[in-house]
């Protein structure tokens, strides 16, 4: 698009008819499929997504076996609406690819990654996968578990490997490990917290997106008091994570309403929006609210998280409508 | 016998034309002795302090302690030159900005293990990063030399480069310190650095706030650090210990 006094104020902020953010997971809960609660673990988690994991049988015949209780597993996590993901190591990406991938499912989480050449060869993989499987081509995403050195040192490189690329997060466990980090909060600051603003900005700039927790909740594994846990999703959010990965079920709700604007802030925004409108129309170019001054992009930032506050709630009314199918 | 990576805790570092300082080394107990040629060292000493070389490093090591020297950017070729003897463990290389002089230390090197009948690739390498263009072509710089077996960060200078205005913690050097913590350990390198606070650093850090400063490290994956003063031997083998 040729750039003209009309469209560079978008050109140069912008695209509100891009979705930001560009998915609607706030709350990820991972689950095995070896475990006989997964179905009503799933429906009662009210999860936005949720990662299965498996385990592998030592025999020979892990393959098989995975590749046979797979879709069952896929399709009863989805009962309550929630997007369903794989998790693959990348070490063994290609057998386990071949024993996971099914119609249902929305990506795979891989972890382990190291470089780009290792997410092309896994994209390369899915290419086929998808026409042997009947799903639709391009369509299965891959989000990135950050869990080395190497991998964090490669995340741009990572990111723009392959378009499949939707939502990095760090396993913080297993990456303070890697960087030889406490992995008790014992710190007066977050050790990661580069890393996450990296991991955060290099999500976006492929338009992806992160999700995480605030420190020191994320070296948490276990239920959190309300107040306290509330508050970190505010920190996350407002730090840029869309998100989170949750160690616990208790985290779920509080992570599905923090992971988006509030009432109050919608309120606010819709405000905004209506203020500047009728300063534009009096011809001014900004506009003073509450003591604060509203002009494009503010305007503009108001129309994004209205939009974001609107999509969370269809993604409510989905997951509703889900639950009373059954 | 070699340390291993994270039994080097302390660096104790002395000016090498003073043998007499050099002599105090040992009762201070550090993990590593290091020899200095660059700045605590005179310019009108330098040439004296290369002279002394040979036989500090050779009184040093027979004290069972491991040491290193550390070489003038601006005077390489020579400090190496003066360096590179029987009992040496390693080399501090300061200021490296690309992986080229990496490269032209690690083949002086090399060329100095040979001449002098040194096992090849016996000598190790440190390399301390002080600049902006170092950490960014960090990745590139640790690979240009199987020698190196540690990065540090050299505070002084990249404050000078850098020129942040530090209040209560160096936030920048958090950010630099992941930096390094990232490409060190994706190399399989010892992290050298502390977490030092604006009032009380390097030289005039007392060994309350050296201790912490060493456990902030050591959480966030360093191992050791270099003593600017004897007086942090002792609060920098605590801080760092197990």
């Amino acid at each position: 698009m040729i750039s003209t006094p009309e469209n560079q104020t978008q050109d140069n902020c912008f695209d509100t008819n891009k979705k930001i953010p560009k998915y609607i997971r706030r709350s990820i809960l991972a689950l095995s499929i070896d475990d006989p609660l997964l179905e009503k673990k799933s429906f009662d988690s009210w999860a936005d997504a949720i990662i299965l994991d498996f385990s592998k049988k030592s025999n020979c015949g892990w393959q098989q076996d995975i590749h046979s209780r797979m879709p069952e597993a896929i399709n009863i996590a989805a009962k309550g609406g929630a997007e369903i993901f794989i998790r693959i190591d990348n070490k063994f990406a290609k057998s386990e690819l071949e024993a996971t991938i099914f119609p249902g499912i929305s990506g795979i989480v891989l972890k382990g990654a190291h470089s780009a050449a290792d997410l092309q060869k896994i994209s390369s993989t899915l290419d086929s996968l998808e026409i042997a499987r009947g799903v639709h081509s391009n369509s299965i995403e891959i989000d990135i578990e950050v869990n080395n050195a190497t991998c964090t040192w490669n995340l741009l490189e990572i990111a723009r490997s392959t378009a499949r690329i939707g939502i990095f997060f760090l396993n913080e466990q297993e990456l303070c490990i890697n960087l030889g980090i406490q992995t008790e909060a014992n710190l007066p600051f977050d050790p990661l917290e580069y890393i996450k603003s990296e991991l955060i900005t290099v999500a976006t700039s492929i338009g992806g997106q992160a999700v995480g927790m605030s420190y020191p909740l994320s070296l948490a594994s276990e239920s959190i008091d309300g107040e306290i846990l509330r508050k970190g999703i505010l920190r996350a959010r407002d730090t840029g994570f869309k998100g989170a990965v949750c160690p616990h079920p208790d985290w779920i709700k509080l992570c599905n309403s923090g992971f988006r604007p509030s009432e109050e802030e919608a309120n606010y925004y819709v405000k905004v929006i209506e203020v500047f409108a009728e300063g534009i129309k009096h011809g001014m170019a900004s506009v003073p609210m509450d003591g604060k001054m509203i002009d494009v992009p503010v305007d503009l930032r108001a129309k994004v998280y209205l939009e974001w506050a609107k999509r969370a709630k269809a993604r409510d009314a989905e997951k509703q409508q889900a639950h009373h199918k059954l | 016998m070699k340390k291993k990576l994270t039994e080097r805790r302390s660096w104790m570092i002395v000016p090498a034309h003073n043998p007499q300082l050099a002599k105090t080394i040992a009762q201070y107990k550090p993990d590593v002795a290091v020899l200095d040629l660059e700045y605590s060292v005179a310019p009108k000493y330098k040439e004296q302090a290369r002279a002394n070389l040979a036989k500090s490093i050779s009184r040093i090591a027979s004290e069972s302690i491991e040491i290193f020297v550390r070489i003038d950017k601006a005077s390489r070729l020579a400090d190496i030159n003066a360096t590179i003897h029987h009992g040496l463990t390693g080399i501090i290389f300061c200021g490296a900005d690309h992986e080229r002089e990496v490269a032209e230390i690690e083949a002086l090197i090399n060329a100095k293990e040979k001449e002098r009948g040194i096992n090849s690739g016996n000598i190790e390498l440190v390399i301390m990063l002080e600049s902006a263009k170092g950490f960014w072509n960090l990745g590139e710089i640790l690979q240009a030399s199987s020698r190196i077996s540690a990065i540090g960060i050299g505070r002084i200078d990249l404050t000078m480069q850098l020129g942040p205005t530090p209040q209560n913690e160096f936030r920048l050097f958090r950010y630099l310190m992941t930096r390094a913590l990232i490409a060190g350990k994706m190399h399989g390198k010892q992290l050298l650095g502390a977490m030092w606070r604006p009032d009380s650093r390097g030289g005039v850090a007392n060994p309350a706030s050296t201790k912490l400063a060493a456990e902030q490290a050591k959480l966030m994956g360093y191992t050791g650090c270099i003593c600017a003063s004897p007086e942090q031997v002792s609060p920098m083998n605590l801080g760092f210990s197990r």
